[in-house]
């Protein structure tokens, strides 16, 4: 493979003497360096780009994105908006493809950059190897720190590994995976999906509390985002992991006192109800475009119409739900429930209380397990609709119990089960989705004043043909699970299952 | 991948330095470009500093893919590499001579970086030789100074028997008037009656005889690395706009 580039950071500032002048035969000249200018870090809230070993810079009117195996590329940073798609085309937003479209991209911090430039010259003052360093000065407590881009000039392989070599000596190495927290320490790493560490012969009540715990944390980490507006990924994480504890709740039955549970689950149910039409309305308005592409532009003047009338009530329903989550009485209550699951002990105990979380989670997942191919086994080309959604909600328990309990058990053992159960899962999902979307269209038109609209007659219009579409899409979608079934239900599989969670197989 | 020659049948008509900048324009306007040093004097080797390639000689060129890889140098220049020459360049028709489907070996040893460029400019030695075959052939477009004066319009006529001659496409051909000194009655009239004869072969850019080109030498580098804001190097990028429009 044809070598490129590097990167990588350093601790503090890069002196001149610090790096020296002759490297071999060749001169080592050190650039003066030149004014500070402002810059700013950038990732998006689950920061995919230090996590995968990248740092995004913005300085001067360019975006610079930094890769540890494939130096730096540049490019404008004017753009429309923050999300990916929003960016010029450019090298750095075709290196970017791979983050989420979803996500916008967030400013980590900021700070003064100075750059200057190192280079290695032969006695013919030809280049041979590059490299440039920006220094970073966070505002605030944080750390100094100096990324290095070494440029690869083809051909020039020694001098690249000896600038590299004296690069490297001159300050203590510092992760790109670590730059954020270095320059701009406090900052909490988002995970949307925490691995709870659980013990085997932890109390099942004990776990159970700890898994909750971990997951309304989660779902506080996601309210300045939906406050703020950033984007739609922060409530819809605040909701799934709401989700997931009243999924504990429910999943992990007998572990807690029935009055207690019931009076959990409601309580949970009434943090997540106000929450609810937004995420519709979102889920609508991403949509956009692909109904777009599905109606013929006829078609299109009830579409925008329709979009219009979405937006704005969103824009209602976003403020009504920055306002809930700014005032006092939502803290309390959602505080409440935080200190009820901080102290385990003190909670009403049902009868599996203290079985050891090993066994249990076996338990829970192999009778899971059971159901859900039961289920699968009975659906044919005339099963009803709701018989299919059932399925669904069953293989998104199961999931939820195996990602849960996934720390007790070997990665290498649950990966091959989860992979064939995922599968079937998005092709569920697929087939919800254009259920889903036909009962809110036709919600839409049952909307109490809606034929009153002048653009009434257009909407109905764009409407029915969706409908109809969509109607279409499902009914192929519904063809296609049948694959997804055999890749699930089979004997290989069930043996898998069987092994780990029944006859007592491995443990982490 | 596109190839590109710059090639005249007569020396000293400017071609290097059409290499050079054509090579530096193209890299600027974001393609991967290799220039490629066919000339064993490897003057466009010198203008960018790189030293002449000591392992790729003889028929190595031809028959060894990692050598011509490996003897590929970066320059200065973001996405402009070169391919220095080699002073047994000076035999290549011989190499050529011995080898099967001679016409077509150098087409077949660019081959060995297709996919890490763009686009692959050669600089091409004066003279029509099997070598010269061998870049008509694998280049897509062949782009020919041409000084207007009696001599090089006489030469550029050769040029243009020897395609029909040889049945190769005429089309491939894009020549410039190169050199052109503006105070000269001559020169206008050359260029004036050239055009009238060769029109839809003669681009319409103009590279003056200018002070900043020749200044080259001195700087060992590109005229825009020096001189961006000057005519010469706003010349040669109009030049390549107009070359890269062909494809």
């Amino acid at each position: 493979m044809r070598r490129v580039g590097e990167s990588f950071a350093l601790s503090g500032r890069i002196r001149g003497k610090a790096l020296g002048k002759d490297v071999g035969a060749l001169r080592l000249e050190l650039e003066p360096e030149a004014p500070p200018v402002a810059f700013a870090l950038l990732d998006q809230f689950d920061c995919p780009l230090g996590k995968s070993h990248r740092a995004l810079i913005e300085a001067e009117g360019k975006l610079i994105l930094l890769a540890a195996q494939a130096g730096g590329r540049e490019q404008p940073a004017a753009r429309s908006g923050h999300f990916i798609a929003d960016l010029q085309p450019g090298p750095v937003g075709e290196a970017l493809s791979d983050l989420s479209p979803l996500r916008s991209l967030l400013a980590l911090g900021q700070g003064r950059m100075v750059v200057r430039r190192a280079t290695l010259l032969d006695e013919e003052e030809k280049t041979q190897a590059r490299a440039w360093l920006r220094r970073l000065e966070p505002d605030g407590p944080g750390a100094v720190v100096t990324l290095v881009e070494l440029q690869y000039l083809r051909g020039y392989d020694l001098a690249f590994d000896q600038l590299r070599r004296r690069l490297r000596g001159a300050a203590p190495h510092i992760e790109l995976e670590a730059l954020a927290e270095s320059l701009f320490p406090g900052t909490p790493a988002y995970e949307a999906k925490p691995q709870v560490p659980l013990a085997p012969g932890e109390p099942a009540a004990r776990a159970a509390a700890a898994l909750i715990g971990a997951h309304i944390a989660v779902a506080r980490q996601n309210e300045g985002g939906v406050i703020a507006d950033i984007d739609t990924e922060f409530l819809h994480d605040y909701r799934v992991s709401l989700r997931k504890v009243r999924s504990v709740l429910s999943l992990f039955r007998g572990v807690y006192d029935a009055a207690l549970t019931d009076e959990l689950k409601r309580a949970f149910s009434d943090l997540m109800a106000p929450t609810g039409r937004l995420r519709d309305l979102d889920v609508y308005l991403l949509e956009r475009d692909l109904y777009f592409d599905l109606l013929p532009a006829t078609l299109h003047s009830g579409l925008s119409a329709m979009f219009d009338l979405f937006a704005r009530e969103r824009a209602a329903e976003q403020a009504k739900l920055a306002r809930r989550f700014g005032e006092q009485a939502y803290a309390d209550q959602i505080g409440r429930l935080q200190r009820v699951f901080a102290e385990p002990d003190a909670l009403a105990k049902g009868p599996m209380a203290d079985y050891p979380v090993l066994g249990y989670a076996r338990k829970l997942i192999w009778a899971r397990y059971h159901k859900v191919c039961k289920l699968a086994a009975e659906i044919t080309d005339k099963t009803p609709d709701n018989e299919v959604h059932a399925l669904r909600i069953g293989c998104k328990k199961l999931r939820y119990l195996m990602e849960f309990f996934a720390p007790l058990f070997p990665a290498s053992q649950m990966a091959p089960l989860i992979k064939p159960l995922k599968r079937l899962q998005d092709g569920l999902g697929l087939f919800n989705d254009y259920a889903v979307q036909q009962q809110s269209l036709r919600a839409l038109l049952a909307t109490p004043g809606a034929d009153l609209r002048d653009d009434a007659e257009a909407i109905a219009r764009s409407v029915d043909a969706l409908i109809a579409i969509l109607h279409q899409r499902q009914l192929e979608q519904r063809a296609r699970l049948t694959d997804s079934f055999a890749g699930f239900d089979n004997a290989e599989l069930r043996a898998r299952f069987a092994a780990q969670f029944h006859d007592g197989g491995e443990t982490a | 991948m596109k190839v590109v020659a710059c090639y005249s049948n007569k020396g000293g008509v400017g071609k290097t330095a059409t290499a050079v900048n054509l090579s530096y324009a193209a890299a600027a306007s974001g393609l991967r470009v290799l220039l490629c040093d066919l000339d064993p004097q490897g003057a466009s080797g010198f203008y960018f500093r790189v030293k002449p390639s000591k392992k790729l000689k003889d028929d190595t060129f031809f028959r060894d893919e990692d050598r011509f890889a490996g003897a590929i140098r970066g320059s200065d220049f973001d996405n402009l590499d070169i391919l220095p020459a080699n002073m047994s360049y000076r035999d290549f028709d011989i190499f050529l001579s011995r080898m099967k489907n001679s016409q077509s070996r150098l087409k077949k040893a660019l081959k060995a970086v297709d996919g890490d460029y763009d686009l692959i400019l050669l600089d091409c030695p004066p003279n029509i030789s099997a070598l010269s075959e061998n870049v008509f052939k694998a280049a897509d477009r062949i782009v020919v100074p041409v000084i207007p004066t009696t001599l090089s319009e006489r030469t550029f006529e050769q040029l243009l028997e020897f395609f029909v001659d040889h049945d190769l496409d005429r089309g491939k051909l894009l020549a410039f008037f190169s050199m052109v000194q503006g105070r000269k009655t001559l020169h206008h009239e050359t260029m004036e009656k050239m055009r009238g004869i060769y029109s839809e072969l003669f681009l319409a850019t103009v590279i003056p005889f200018s002070s900043e080109i020749e200044k080259m030498g001195l700087h060992r580098a590109p005229v825009a690395a020096y001189a961006g804001g000057r005519f010469a190097a706003r010349a040669y990028s109009m030049l390549w706009a107009e070359v890269g429009a062909r494809f």
